[in-house]
């Protein structure tokens, strides 16, 4: 059970190495494929607004204390009052996002689109790992592990008795999975259409952004209490004069 | 942001070029990184490159971008026939329409190129043709940022400044956090004497970027200008550099007293962002000291907690002038025993 097992170098030369080069020739074809099926979105006119709004509105969040009371509560009013407030989004738009994402046509299409050229080539490659790499020990992960991962990842060595470190070719595809994402980011540019990882937990959080994020600015802004910090400054002021004075 | 490393370089690389070394191609990507306004080394180091059909063949794709920048440089220099050297085979002289014509016929239809034919107009002052233009394509793109400020520069150029600002509102109802915007529109009414408007966009602004001097300097001075009435203003203007008993006869509104108070908080905190080096802060400062003893000198028996901060700022003035411009200290001198008197 802890002995250790030698492992041949022509694993390395004809496993390791082509696996690894494989995802990453299939990486930069997704990425080329993905930039040619590309469809420019337009935005929209009221996606920006809002999005320019919500900035200006943390804007004044946070630099609150450099302009007047007077100001800043005309500002307030602007954006969070109930008629026509910017901030202030009526209770029936805000049951909005869930059917608008499924009626437009074009985000669908695109989000399709996305899926696909995701999902497509990860399963293909799975297929293939375990087709041929599969049955034998291809490497040895230098941690223990418990033997729970023996089913996931030695793939085809039936013995019980091997030690779970010990691995087939499907670990070392998974590896490859989430390691190469930097590998590509560096290549291939910041913009690269194989962060899998990251759209698995953008797909998590999909919605509206805006309305809720408008909601939330107005809490927020409703919350603040104003507090000019000029008249320090004539003070601070002096002492600069004074220092510079010496 | 323009890091310091990145501007030295950029000195460097245009000495460098200046003098016959080579780097050109370097020095015109980093300048397109960086936007300096250096137009007219652009287009000489530009156009060399471009008559050149061995460098030009060089740069591949970029050679497009390269005759998008040579031609804003030349609408800036405003060399509607650079004539330059001929080459083999190239026999035009390649001068400003052939750079946007170049570029049309290689890329039909695109935004871009669309923008510098519509720049090409302008600086051949039809302003009508290229609001054409501009109408058409912000037809097809109608959140398009710098089709919006082409209006507005097309409107002021014409000295049309009303309906500048209102393109400029217009803009802004979209594009609420562009911060230039805001900046060109509080230019604009300052130059109307617009002040309530402009303070209200230095608000903006100071909301932004709540640690630029510049910033807390403009609005202290709109402020102070909110105060006094328009003929006023004219004679404030003489004042700032020849105190003289004038003072008396400017009227003040009854805003005024806040006004100013307003203007000195910011006057101060212009002086501690810039360490007590901006000259103009400390003038703003004794002036509205100056205007505010004058104006409560009447009302209130109580006084105000007097800081030693106009003091101080005379001092520092003093100081400066003497270091700088010794040839005004005795008109400095006598301006501020004005102030020290009438206050």
């Amino acid at each position: 059970m802890a002995e250790d097992l030698v492992l041949d170098r022509a694993i390395r030369d004809w496993v390791l190495i082509p696996l690894s080069v494989v995802m990453v020739l299939i990486g930069f074809l997704r990425y080329f494929v993905s930039k040619l099926m590309r469809s420019y979105q337009t935005p929209d006119r009221k996606v920006v607004k809002e999005g320019q709004v919500v900035l200006r509105a943390r804007n004044l969040r946070v630099a609150a204390g450099f302009i007047p009371t007077k100001s800043f509560w005309s500002r307030r009013v602007y954006f969070t009052n109930e008629e026509n407030g910017l901030l202030h989004v009526p209770k029936e738009q805000a049951q909005n996002p869930q059917a608008q994402m499924f009626s437009d046509p074009n985000m669908a299409m695109d989000m399709m689109k996305k899926n696909i050229s995701m999902i497509v080539p990860q399963t293909l490659t799975f297929t293939w790992v375990n087709f041929f790499f599969s049955g034998f020990v291809a490497a040895k992960i230098p941690f223990p592990l418990t033997h729970r991962f023996r089913g996931m990842l030695q793939n085809g060595i039936d013995l019980s008795t091997v030690d779970v470190s010990y691995v087939s070719g499907r670990s070392w595809y998974f590896l490859n999975l989430f390691g190469l994402r930097g590998l590509f980011s560096l290549i291939l540019g910041e913009e690269n259409a194989t962060d899998d990882a990251q759209r698995m937990m953008q797909m998590g959080g999909f919605g509206f952004d805006p309305t809720k994020s408008l909601s939330a600015e107005k809490d927020s802004l409703d919350i603040i209490q104003h507090e000019w910090i000029l008249p320090k400054m004539e003070k601070r002021a002096e002492d600069v004069l004074k220092k510079l004075l010496k | 942001m323009v890091g310091a490393e990145e501007a030295a370089r950029l000195d460097r690389l245009e000495i460098q070029v200046e003098n016959g070394g080579g780097g050109a191609w370097e020095y015109l990507c980093l300048v397109r990184k960086l936007k300096p306004r250096r137009s007219d080394k652009v287009l000489k180091h530009g156009l060399a490159i471009l008559n050149d059909p061995k460098a030009r063949s060089n740069l591949g794709g970029e050679e497009w971008t390269l005759y998008e920048q040579v031609a804003f440089a030349a609408f800036d220099c405003q060399q509607h026939n650079v004539a330059k050297v001929f080459s083999l085979s190239l026999p035009l002289p390649l001068h400003m329409c052939d750079c946007v014509a170049v570029l049309s016929k290689e890329f039909p239809g695109s935004l871009r190129v669309g923008r510098l034919e519509g720049m090409l107009l302008e600086a051949e002052n039809s302003w009508a043709e290229a609001e054409k233009v501009y109408a058409r394509l912000l037809e097809d793109n109608p959140l398009d940022q710098i089709i919006y400020k082409r209006k507005v520069a097309i409107a002021k150029a014409q000295g049309d400044l009303k309906v500048a600002v209102d393109f400029l509102n217009k803009y802004l109802e979209i594009f609420m956090s562009d911060h230039d915007a805001w900046r060109e529109l509080a230019e604009i009414y300052v130059s109307l004497q617009m002040y309530k408007q402009a303070a209200f966009c230095y608000e903006e602004l100071l909301l932004s970027q709540p640690t630029v001097s510049l910033y807390h300097l403009a609005y202290a001075e709109a402020n102070e200008s909110q105060c006094i009435e328009y003929s006023g203003f004219i004679i404030l203007l003489f004042l700032r550099f020849l105190l003289t008993a004038f003072i008396e006869q400017v009227l003040y509104t009854m805003g005024g007293l806040e006004n100013l108070l307003t203007a000195k908080k910011y006057y101060a905190s212009t002086i501690t962002l810039s360490g007590g080096k901006n000259t103009r802060a400390l003038y703003g400062i004794c002036l509205c000291s100056a205007a505010i003893s004058q104006l409560t000198k009447g009302r209130s028996k109580e006084e105000k907690e007097s800081s030693d901060l106009p003091s101080l700022a005379a001092e520092a003035l003093l100081r400066d002038y003497k270091y700088r411009a010794p040839k005004k200290l005795p008109l400095l001198n006598s301006m501020l025993k004005n102030m020290k008197l009438s206050s």
